[in-house]
């Protein structure tokens, strides 16, 4: 069995483990729930959903933790105490949102689609088998190039079979019937029923055409007098090596910087969105009234974008492991060579890209108070992203960045996917790389000055949208 | 019992916006161990107010005082609100949403789990406690708002509206929680439209118009004070017409063939019972207290 469907079944049977055993510990708990319910019972309240004596197996009757109990968000909890309200309300969202059916189906969705962009070549690679090609041999064929072809034949995936035919006559019923691909004649021709292109035709083009080529290169020797000796020699003869002077510069494959962009567009954009969304929804649920009255709106802010942050660096760094585990397991060599750089600069180019655009789509959040305000929100920011992304995509198939893409590599907005093909493609220094970085993170400061202005302005301001200019006009108290 | 029963002092408030003016030099204090009733009519400023307290308004003018001092981040964890529009994560479950409030007004973990079995058993919603906000009905939504006010055992407890959409059973249940509190030590002032509730509850009421105070007293001292009221009632008498007559007397209601009247000091009741008698047989006749309602409205008039 091919180790793609291994990789395959495990990671079937391990998921659905995952959710059988999930579903008996929830049984198990509902269970003692209403063991624990039925002993209560006798002494509940009057109008404690118990009937007769009967507990109703209602779910709030399913075990509540009591006070003591080390519940998963308890320990988060204590971890977040240690970092203040900041710390507390970071986990919140942690809990919250590694909890939520949106956030697991897409992990899922994510690991699916990167398994998939890896696997898929995998298969194709194996899927193409040898296949044969049988060579007519009408007359005799020097065993120099008989090995010839059968190298070529082997370096095409071909499978080279030599059938004698004893005349041209036989030869050509035997092509048109396709039995043979083609046939060699005479040690001076090659013969085909119809041209190797179609795809009707047996013959693998390539082949026909290395058997073609050597079939002249031997016939060259011949005129040029050499014994068959010094055609075996030059036959044999090896490659000089290759040396470059810089290592690291030319990449035969641009496919990590091609995932890496897409993956990083989809991750900036989701969790972008998801402060987005989260201070819009704590705006108009009007909780952060109830939030505000106890902790100051930039620790609200910054316990927010740090929660979601942590949870996109969390789901990266899953992605990533999954993927290079996945792509050794299967010797798949998409991810091979020296881009463990490449992986690298590409998660912290996410981090800094969230960063950057996080406080921006969490101002954004706090002018809005309906769903229906979030799309016309979301286009104009996404708009910095989706120049970056499309250019990098181009460039990143291209392999040759221009002035300009070079250009928008130091700026922050477009700096995460533009120095992050630099750096797959080996275009950037390491001191090009750290400009970068510094430049990015002064812009994430200076945008963070700016969010936490609007936010505090605008996310106590209800009653329809509010306007740029009134957030920017009055100075605050707070 | 609390601690330190403080005092709440609001001083010289101003707040505009834009053209309308929603603060003009409010002043007035809060103490503790009462229940303080916030009374006034819409659009008066109760709001604007509640939310200066807790920073949530930005004021042109004015501070708020906790014990002679400016209220800041510190005191304002000590306190608890509920606010106007309920505010809780819809999609979270009740007891987690709580316990992490009660942690942000820093409980430890262990504290605030046990802070929310507590309240959550007191406001009769301990069954709830698994379920998502957003799946209660609004009288335990309400119940859950106001454990998320009490769980840190704040010594000021504000309270917009907590009993607006309520019935009996939630109004008598919550109210009852109130009063526990301020007897407790705490200072426990609430808004309410209803105000025979509050007349019910409250030791004191601040009354507040156009930005500014009204009234402000107990509840005993008000109703005392003002014009005699004298409650009538004559046979086959429906519409007190007889009364509108009298000099110096004011009808300010008519129920169920009851009239209620509003005497002028001039006016002398005999002379209004005989003009009762000379109707019909008079079957009630008795002074009454100005009720809360009465004193709003002409406080607001």
């Amino acid at each position: 069995m091919k180790p793609v469907y291994v990789v395959l079944v495990v990671l079937f049977g391990v998921s659905v483990g995952i959710i059988r055993f999930r579903q008996f510990r929830a049984r198990l708990r509902r269970r003692r729930g209403s063991e624990a319910g039925a002993q209560r019972a006798p002494a509940g309240r009057p109008d404690s959903p118990s009937v007769g004596g009967e507990v109703a197996t209602a779910p709030a009757a399913a075990v509540p933790p009591g006070p003591h109990e080390r519940t998963a968000v308890r320990r988060a909890a204590d971890i977040g105490e240690r970092f203040g309200d900041v710390g507390q309300i970071a986990m919140r969202e942690v809990t919250e949102r590694v909890r939520s059916r949106i956030f697991r189906v897409g992990t899922i969705i994510v690991l699916v689609a990167v398994a998939l962009a890896i696997i898929i070549p995998e298969l194709d690679k194996s899927s193409s088998r040898p296949t044969p090609q049988a060579v007519g041999v009408v007359g005799t064929v020097s065993p120099a190039l008989e090995h010839l072809v059968a190298a070529a034949g082997k370096g095409d995936k071909d499978k080279v079979r030599f059938v004698t035919e004893s005349s041209l006559a036989r030869a050509q019923g035997a092509l048109r019937a396709k039995k043979l691909a083609f046939a060699i004649v005479g040690g001076s021709e090659v013969l085909l029923w119809e041209p190797a292109s179609l795809s009707s035709s047996p013959a693998d083009p390539t082949l026909v055409d290395d058997a073609a080529e050597y079939l002249g290169v031997l016939q060259a020797y011949r005129t040029a007098g050499l014994t068959p000796a010094q055609a075996a020699d030059i036959d044999n003869s090896k490659s000089a090596p290759v040396r470059t002077l810089q290592s690291g510069s030319g990449h035969s494959t641009h496919v990590v910087p091609v995932i890496g962009i897409i993956l990083m567009f989809v991750m900036l954009s989701q969790y972008c969105t998801w402060t987005l969304i989260g201070v819009m929804q704590e705006k108009s649920s009007r909780v952060v009234e109830v939030l505000l009255a106890t902790v100051r709106p930039l620790q609200l802010l910054a316990g927010k974008v740090l929660g979601i942050g942590l949870v996109a660096l969390g789901q990266a760094t899953l992605v990533v492991a999954f993927a290079l585990l996945l792509a050794e397991g299967l010797g798949s060599d998409v991810l091979k060579g020296d881009q463990p750089l490449a992986v690298a600069a590409l998660l912290l180019w996410l981090v800094l890209g969230y960063a950057f655009y996080c406080w921006l789509y969490a101002a954004a959040g706090s002018t809005a108070e309906r769903q229906d305000q979030i799309q016309t929100l979301a286009l104009p920011l996404s708009i910095p992203m989706l120049i970056g992304y499309v250019y990098s995509l181009t460039v990143a198939s291209s392999g040759s960045p221009d002035t300009f893409f070079k250009v928008l590599a130091y700026l922050p907005p477009t700096a995460p996917f533009c120095m992050s093909v630099l750096v797959a493609l080996g275009q950037a220094t390491w001191w090009e790389f750290l400009a970068s970085v510094l430049i990015s993170i002064a812009g994430t400061v200076a945008m963070a000055v700016f969010a936490a202005r609007i936010y505090r302005r605008a996310v106590l301001h209800t009653g329809g949208r509010v306007r740029l200019r009134e957030l920017l006009a009055r100075s605050g108290q707070r | 019992m609390r601690s330190v029963p403080g005092v709440l002092e609001l001083e010289g408030l101003r707040r505009r916006y834009g053209d309308v003016v929603a603060l003009d030099d409010l002043s007035f204090e809060v103490p503790s161990g009462q229940v303080v009733g916030f009374l006034g009519p819409n659009g008066a400023g109760k709001t604007t107010t509640m939310r200066a307290v807790f920073g949530l308004t930005d004021l042109d003018a004015g501070s708020v005082r906790w014990n002679g001092i400016p209220v800041n981040q510190a005191a304002r964890r000590r306190f608890g609100y509920m606010p106007e529009e309920r505010g809780l994560y819809p999609g979270m479950h009740v007891g987690e949403q709580l316990e992490y409030l009660g942690r942000l007004h820093g409980l430890s973990t262990v504290d605030a789990a046990r802070a929310t079995e507590d309240w959550l058993e007191r406001l009769e919603v301990a069954d709830r406690r698994d379920s998502k906000v957003e799946t209660l009905s609004h009288g335990n939504q309400q119940r859950v708002q106001l454990a998320a006010a009490l769980l840190h055992e704040p010594e000021l407890i504000v309270l917009d509206e907590p009993l607006s959409g309520l019935d009996p059973t939630g109004i008598d249940a919550i109210g009852k929680v109130l009063v526990d509190q301020a007897r407790a030590g705490s200072c426990v002032v609430f808004s309410s439209h209803q105000l025979d509730q509050v007349e019910d509850l409250c030791e004191r009421v601040t009354i507040i118009d156009h930005g500014r105070l009204v009234v402000s007293g107990t509840v005993d001292e008000l109703e005392t004070s003002g014009a005699r009221r004298l409650v009538v009632r004559v046979d086959g008498d429906r519409s007190g017409e007889w009364a509108r007559r009298l000099p110096g007397v004011t009808v300010s209601e008519v129920s169920a063939g009851a009239v209620r009247l509003v005497l002028d000091r001039s006016v002398d009741s005999d002379d209004v019972l005989r003009a009762a008698m000379g109707i019909g047989r008079v079957t009630e006749f008795s002074f009454a207290r100005r009720r809360l309602s009465e004193v709003f409205r002409e406080a607001v008039a």
